[in-house]
């Protein structure tokens, strides 16, 4: 069944048509990836998704109700959780209070001015199982602008991961990592994102024919295969818009 | 005795607070401490806009201002007898009044922080203003309004007659909004204040609405601003258009910048320093406004976490009992700072006075002599940073002259200018 479903979503920035047509079904549960080459689009797609831009035409559905066009916050509300390409952290809060942050919604705090945070056992122990999860439980007194990077973008996720949601978007996860820092993160991601629905964004291909289970491909805003690994791998199309242009500069590297 | 260990500063506030006018018993330091009470409240309730929120307002004296107009005109109620209750509950109707004005002005206001809501607090609070010389039936024109507090029912024999008694009234409080305040920090509320204030759009994909959570602290703000308006009205017994226009939203700004936004405690030590500099340099010089100018830049500059921030940064030395490290380089630097301020003072000093023969700490200077200003410039520009060997002053200022060495020694770290 699919839990997200894109039906003729296009995005216009002016003139310029950025997604074209696109059209696309996440199914419960599966491991999903998304790659194209840079300019593609794939970073406007999960924008689209998650509530940053609004659509021009076309629909998306969650969990069989329409989210086109609703603000971040309502989204994320329904289970849908995503990170970013770029770190975006909360700087001076501490590593803890960063994913006590993220919690707080789905544990049912809302706008309360009359809970006292420092008593909320069952919050505070789920922020600390969370940041053991990640791998940050010795630096949660940490202000989270002073973390490293591979740091900061486990705590990212960690972000993106402690709301609970049922539908996780990961853009670039690994992207500026060194090989075995991307290997512990992808290691991570598997864990964390176990049971749940997986959407990245990733350039690197190896980690994309590991982890997927079904792989989209975006050229120019619009998709050209949505398949499992194998056949996307064999696929002609795909071989010609995006493998070989890899190739390609490989070849003249 | 866990939780008298965790209650204990706030223990400590409360016994400054009771036994301060044991010390400073004269009229004018009675005047003098209500006035503190009123701007910690104030620039504590700034701080959560500002400090907590990310929320540069131009305005916040209007929320002072209309619950100290609100109060005033409570009081005259009390006195004609159109309502019955106790004065000391004045101050909450200037709270209320602040939130009510908080929630009107916020539900438009609060749509985006940075330049854009600075701008609205800005024209808002020049429209308050400019109205309330026009609104002359709940604003008074420009002689204000005024009022009598001794009316109304006695609490517990008290009729606040005496300004010790409304110290009294002030300094409860003082305690009970700074308890407040410093709780809604720890609520959902107003952690995710500080998430927006970092990072608005994250906020919004973790399930929170930046608007509703400016919204929030921006009304919570303004009751609190309310409670200090109501305060003033109580303790000046009259407020006029000067307790909200732009000169007072200014003051608030400047009292918590330079007690440090990044600190609870930050805005309480802005306001108690600024009190003082406001009525006691004031009574010696009349360039006080020059000295608190300069002092700003200098914070800004300097010590951006503000005064809370510079002593917070010895924290590390202090849990490393190192302290002791910090008295040479202090020294050190701090004296030929003091000889720096105290000569450039007598050089502006000098040119401001109007009489031929100017008296400094003792020694009469001739202000239409060349000679007078040689000696001043060369006392303030002579002796140089001792410790990293360069000219007096900026140096010195940056680094406070404490070598690498001593830093790594004492963990502290000085706050750098970073434009």
């Amino acid at each position: 069944m699919a839990i997200l479903s894109l039906k003729n979503v296009s995005k216009k920035f002016g003139e310029t048509e950025i997604i074209r047509n696109v059209s696309l079904d996440i199914v419960e549960g599966e491991k999903h990836a998304i790659i194209g080459p840079n300019g593609a689009g794939k970073s406007t797609l999960f924008h689209l998704i998650s509530g940053r831009h609004g659509v021009t035409s076309g629909t998306i559905e969650f969990k069989g109700e329409p989210i086109h066009n609703l603000s971040p916050y309502e989204i994320t509300r329904r289970g849908l959780a995503r990170s970013f390409q770029v770190t975006n952290i909360f700087p001076r809060l501490n590593v803890f209070e960063n994913v006590r942050c993220a919690l707080l919604w789905s544990m049912g705090y809302r706008y309360s001015f009359w809970t006292l945070l420092g008593r909320a056992e069952k919050l505070n122990q789920k922020a600390r199982a969370t940041l053991n999860e990640i791998g940050l439980a010795d630096k949660a007194h940490y202000p989270a602008g002073q973390l490293a990077y591979a740091e900061q973008r486990a705590l990212e996720l960690g972000i993106a991961i402690a709301g609970g949601g049922d539908m996780v978007m990961l853009d670039e996860p690994v992207a500026g990592m060194s090989h075995s820092e991307a290997a512990s993160a992808v290691e991570l991601i598997r864990r964390v994102t176990e049971g749940k629905t997986l959407v990245m964004v990733e350039h690197d291909m190896g980690i994309v024919f590991d982890v997927a289970d079904r792989i989209t491909v975006l050229v120019y805003g619009e998709v050209i295969a949505s398949d499992i690994p194998e056949r996307v791998r064999a696929n002609p199309k795909v071989q010609e818009a995006y493998l070989g242009a890899a190739k390609e500069a490989e070849e003249n590297a | 005795m866990n939780l008298l260990k965790k209650l204990s500063l706030w223990i400590g506030f409360a016994i400054a607070l009771l036994v301060l006018p044991r010390f400073f018993d004269s009229i004018l330091a009675t005047s003098i401490l209500n006035q503190m009470a009123i701007a910690i409240i104030f620039a504590l309730s700034y701080n959560m806009l500002l400090g907590q929120g990310g929320m540069l307002s131009f305005g916040h004296a209007v929320y002072f201002g209309l619950g100290g107009f609100m109060a005033v005109h409570a009081l005259s109620m009390i006195e004609f007898e159109t309502a019955y209750f106790s004065v000391t509950l004045i101050p909450l109707i200037g709270g209320l009044f602040g939130l009510a004005a908080g929630i009107f002005i916020g539900s438009f206001s609060t749509r985006k922080a940075g330049t854009v809501f600075a701008m609205i607090t800005l024209g808002l609070g020049e429209l308050v203003a400019a109205s309330s010389l026009i609104l002359v039936d709940f604003f008074g024109g420009e002689e204000g309004v005024s009022a009598d507090r001794t009316f109304g029912p006695e609490f517990f024999g008290v009729d606040f007659a005496q300004s010790i008694e409304i110290y009294y009234l002030a300094a409860a409080w003082v305690f009970i909004t700074t308890v407040l305040m410093y709780l809604f920090t720890q609520t959902p509320s107003g952690r995710m204040a500080n998430a927006v204030r970092d990072n608005p759009e994250r906020a919004e994909f973790i399930g929170y609405s930046a608007r509703k959570v400016r919204f929030i602290s921006f009304c919570a703000s303004g009751f609190f601003a309310g409670v200090a308006g109501g305060l003033f009205a109580l303790n000046y017994e009259i407020v006029t258009e000067e307790n909200l226009n732009a000169a007072t939203s200014g003051r608030v700004l400047l009292m918590a910048y330079i007690g440090g936004l990044g600190y609870f405690i930050g805005p309480i030590i802005g306001a108690v320093v600024l009190t003082l500099m406001n009525s006691l340099l004031s009574n010696y010089t009349e360039l006080w406004m020059l000295y608190l100018g300069i002092m700003f830049v200098l914070t800004v500059m300097f010590l951006p976490q503000g005064f809370a921030g510079f002593i917070m940064m010895h924290q590390s030395a202090w849990v490393r009992r190192r302290l002791r490290y910090l008295i040479l380089p202090y020294l050190t630097t701090g004296i030929p700072a003091l000889v720096f301020v105290v000569s450039s003072v007598a050089m502006l000093e000098m040119s401001h006075t109007e009489s031929d023969v100017f008296d400094f700490l003792g020694i009469p200077f001739d202000p239409s002599g060349w000679l007078s200003w040689l000696v001043l410039a060369a006392t303030a520009l002579g002796p140089g940073c001792p410790v990293c060997d360069t000219p007096f002053p900026a140096p010195a200022f940056r680094c406070l002259g404490i070598s690498k060495r001593r830093q790594a020694e004492t963990g502290l770290r000085p706050w750098r200018y970073s434009p």
